[in-house]
């Protein structure tokens, strides 16, 4: 049996705008493995992100983290006091975005800037920090790495200064890396250059990795486990493999269907029928129902809960339900 | 830690466009007067030779002598340093105030940048020279209490750049990044977004500057800041004032001293500002 490193449990978070409240994560749960790719899949604006900050308790006002547990290692992070929190951001727990044009600091070398990470946490000379910058920088397959070091980052292609970022966030040897749609904003071929080093700089560190995409092929490609979510809760969760060979909620089924299939020439891909719901209003019941092809009237009543759907998978499904 | 490079790139700019090399040239002109004044000036600032009273300019005395016989070219060129010492003084209080409220009221949101903004409010609305007369009448006249009373008005326009620029700052996903590694809010502040405000410090300061040489010679011109024999470019203005028909040369050449120093400050910062412009940058 694997163990857990990060369990989140019941997680809501909420913004609180003029225009009412935006549940953006409500009540979301699952366990990230030890040494493992745990991915969480969804549509633009589900909620994924936002899980993400919450872990890391990097959401500002005015959203604010209303309930729930996330558990590191046993710890629970929610209520940690702010100075134990910044040891275990990068230290312990490291993340990296999705825009690399906007996550460096333009006006410091990228060398400065991942020195900064062992620098605030292990309070070495920054003569030492620079040394370490530079491994780093070769640790991420960068050609030249002292000249690297020395470079701005609008000088950087995407590419090179995403993986920047990666040194930037490994290089204080953390044990889970969040990983907020790492290739979105980069070309396809550095797409799959970028998660060829991340999987091996999981391997080789033994890292857990919680990968956040939208994209289905790399969840197929990278992921050991996934959980679905769709308007600020999980559907399904379950192993890569298995939601693949079978997928059990119908929004998991809708977006399958709407993959194309390599070897197969459909004339068209299906669509899921309607939007995704606001998170403001929800739908009662189910939030998928008014988009769902069976939805039963039980399903505009009661939400359903997330219940076990096979041997180490849960689905949040009427139809799987008595 | 800012980029060398990109100073010796703006230094580069700089001479390239027309007025702000013009600018940078009055600056420096005034810069070697200051430092080097005692070299020189002729004679002492406060040396009277009551034989040569109100002489017109000449090739002994540059810029004639006023009414005490004192040497006006010398008096000019050590009122350079008081200008451009205060300048800087008011300049460098007004920053340090006035970048600190500011990037805290655009980092903390809510409740701490509502206080700094209404306090920002009320100060701007505030005349400089109205309070620092309000400030010499209670204390008595001096150039310390005109420097105070100045920057303790003119700060707003510091705070109110610095505020919207870390706001569009920290929704940029560096500074998310930088507390996804620990970084504290204060070291975020200091090391994240000071060094990204540095341009337009700079260019705010090349306006601030001027316009606190011409507050502190306007008080010093109506007798309330830099007290005999003080060579104060407004007090030297204020002497040639009463003897404007016979030695007219007394008030003009400090005039023409305040005007061409703050035009040259101006046409550097407004040079500044166009290659700064982060617009025009990659």
């Amino acid at each position: 049996m694997a163990t857990p490193i990060l369990s989140v449990e019941g997680l809501r978070t909420y913004f609180y705008l003029s225009g009412g409240v935006v549940k953006a994560v409500d009540g979301v749960s699952f366990t990230v493995n030890e040494d493992e790719v745990f991915c969480l899949v969804g549509e633009t604006g589900c909620g994924k992100s936002v899980t993400s900050l919450s872990i890391m308790r990097l959401i500002d006002h005015p959203g604010i983290i209303e309930e729930g547990r996330v558990l590191y290692k046993g710890k629970d992070l929610l209520k940690l006091p702010e100075s134990e929190m910044r040891k275990i951001r990068g230290r312990e727990i490291a993340m990296v975005f999705q825009n690399p044009m906007r996550s460096l600091n333009p006006v410091f070398t990228i060398g400065d800037q991942i020195a900064e990470a062992p620098m605030t946490h292990f309070d070495v000379p920054s003569r030492d920090a620079w040394k370490t910058a530079i491994e780093f920088i070769a640790k991420v397959k960068m050609p030249d790495p002292e000249v690297r070091a020395k470079s701005y980052p609008h000088v950087l292609s995407g590419g090179m200064r995403q993986r920047s970022m990666i040194a930037m966030m490994i290089s204080c040897e953390p044990s889970l890396l969040i990983a907020d749609e790492p290739t979105t904003a980069v070309d396809v071929t550095i797409q799959a250059q970028l998660m060829d080093l991340l999987l091996e700089i999981k391997k080789r560190r033994k890292m857990s990795m919680m990968l956040i995409t939208h994209n289905f092929g790399l969840v197929a490609e990278t992921g050991d486990r996934a959980a679905v979510m769709y308007c600020g809760k999980v559907v399904e969760i379950g192993s890569v493999a298995d939601i693949f060979r079978e997928p059990l909620h119908p929004y998991t089924q809708g977006l399958m269907n709407c993959l194309p299939i390599g070897t197969q020439r459909k004339k068209e891909l299906e669509v899921i029928p309607g939007t995704l719901a606001s998170p403001v209003n929800p739908p009662e019941g189910c939030r998928f129902a008014p988009r769902c092809g069976f939805a039963m009237g039980e399903c505009k009543l009661h939400e359903p809960p997330l219940t076990a759907g096979g041997k180490d998978r849960f689905v949040a499904c009427h139809l799987y339900r008595s | 830690m800012l980029a060398l490079k990109s100073f010796k790139e703006t230094l580069l700019r700089l001479l390239q466009h027309r007025t702000s090399f013009a600018g940078l040239l009055i600056v420096l002109t005034i810069v070697v007067l200051a430092i080097g004044a005692s070299v020189i000036a002729p004679r002492g600032y406060a040396e009277t030779d009551p034989v040569n009273r109100l002489l017109p300019p000449s090739g002994q005395y540059f810029f004639g002598t006023d009414v005490l016989g004192r040497d006006l070219f010398s008096r000019i060129v050590y009122g350079a340093r008081i200008a451009l010492w205060v300048g800087l003084l008011v300049t460098f209080i007004e920053a340090l105030m006035g970048v600190t409220l500011g990037i805290a009221a655009g980092y903390y949101s809510g409740i701490v940048d509502k206080a700094i903004s209404a306090v920002t409010d009320m100060v701007w609305a505030f005349p400089p020279v109205v309070l620092a007369l309000g400030v010499v009448t209670v204390i008595g006249p001096g150039l310390t209490q005109v420097v105070v009373a100045i920057a303790a008005t003119s700060w707003p326009a510091f705070t109110r750049i610095c505020r919207a620029k870390v706001q569009s700052l920290v929704n940029r996903e560096f500074v998310l990044a930088a507390r996804a590694i620990g970084e504290t809010d204060s070291s975020i502040m200091a090391r994240y977004l000071l060094p990204n405000l540095m341009p337009s410090i700079l260019v705010v300061s090349t306006l601030v500057l001027p316009s606190a040489i011409l507050y502190t010679t306007a008080l010093s011109f109506l007798g309330f800041g830099a007290q005999p024999p003080t060579p104060d470019w407004g007090a030297i203005l204020a002497d040639g004032a009463a003897q404007l028909r016979i030695a007219p040369w007394i008030a003009t050449f400090p005039g023409v001293f305040i005007v061409i120093t703050a035009l040259g400050f101006n046409l550097l910062g407004d040079g500044l500002r166009d290659i700064l412009d982060p617009k025009l940058r990659i």
